[in-house]
């Protein structure tokens, strides 16, 4: 139980980094945004849906989505 | 109350199970590809996308991402409740849920009627056609997401005996998917551009 609740505190602490990054001049600032999304993205996933205690298929199934869903938009932008 | 969990080491049962599963791929693939066409029309059309996004408050969407991530904290923990027999507290969490959800439809409901009044409908031009159509398909998600909960609360406060666990993981699966798929279009919709 205690687990879940530092990925709660975790998520907020990305939420809040990425309305810094956005509102700020730093470099790279899309590339950080999506970083930070894929992030939220997995620790919802594996954390608060339980894909952590799936077959390995489900897993590679949302990363693999994951990972060319990012690279898409990162190559695209 | 049938509270076993299956064996989601066994490809065939994820948590939430595999109907769900499927579903899930299914939404976040249309998400999907509807985004990477969103951002390709931006890469053509830069200056326009960039100004269109100014026009939305990043705020909006923020609060909208700390109630989403909030009521799928309280889901999760509804589900680790309802696995320890505690059917009252589990029920609690799942209002708390619902509650989050609303909160998210409220904010989005001023959102879309400042944009309203500021003539920025889904013809006012590309980025606002995708604007509109990405966050009501979303908002759909998270309405039926909701009617899911309510049922599964509804059940479990009158017959919990007769509610099965895989059935509350199902709707909690769902509802995390419009967490899932929020998580994808706040960043490209309101940050990107």
């Amino acid at each position: 139980m205690k687990q879940i609740n530092i990925i709660w505190g975790l998520l907020m602490a990305l939420t809040f980094a990425t309305a810094f990054v956005s509102g700020s001049d730093i470099n790279y600032a899309a590339l950080l945004i999506i970083g930070i999304a894929v992030l939220k993205f997995v620790l919802v996933s594996f954390e608060f849906m339980e894909l952590k205690k799936a077959h390995r298929l489900w897993k590679y199934l949302v990363l693999g989505f994951l990972g060319i869903f990012a690279a898409l938009i990162l190559f695209i932008i | 109350m049938e509270t076993v969990p299956l064996d989601s080491k066994n490809v065939y049962y994820p948590p939430g199970g595999i109907l769900m599963w499927i579903i899930i791929f299914l939404e976040l693939f249309t998400f999907g590809m509807a985004l990477v066409a969103m951002v390709y029309y931006g890469s053509l059309e830069r200056e326009l996308f960039h100004e269109s996004r100014l026009l939305l408050n990043a705020s909006y969407g923020a609060v909208n991402t700390v109630f989403l991530l909030t009521s799928g904290f309280f889901m999760a923990k509804s589900v680790m409740e309802l696995k320890r027999q505690q059917v009252a507290k589990s029920i609690r969490y799942l209002w708390v849920t619902m509650f989050l959800g609303l909160c998210f439809l409220v904010l989005k409901s001023i959102e879309y009627n400042s944009k309203i009044d500021a003539g920025l409908d889904m013809n006012y031009n590309l980025f606002f056609t995708f604007y509109w159509a990405l966050t009501a398909f979303h908002v759909i998600h998270v309405i039926v997401g909701i009617l899911i909960l309510g049922i599964s609360t509804f059940n479990l406060k009158r017959s919990p005996d007769k509610v099965e666990l895989i059935d509350i993981e199902a709707g909690a699966a769902f509802w995390h998917m419009c967490d899932l798929i929020w998580l994808l279009l706040f960043p490209i919709i309101y940050l990107i551009f």
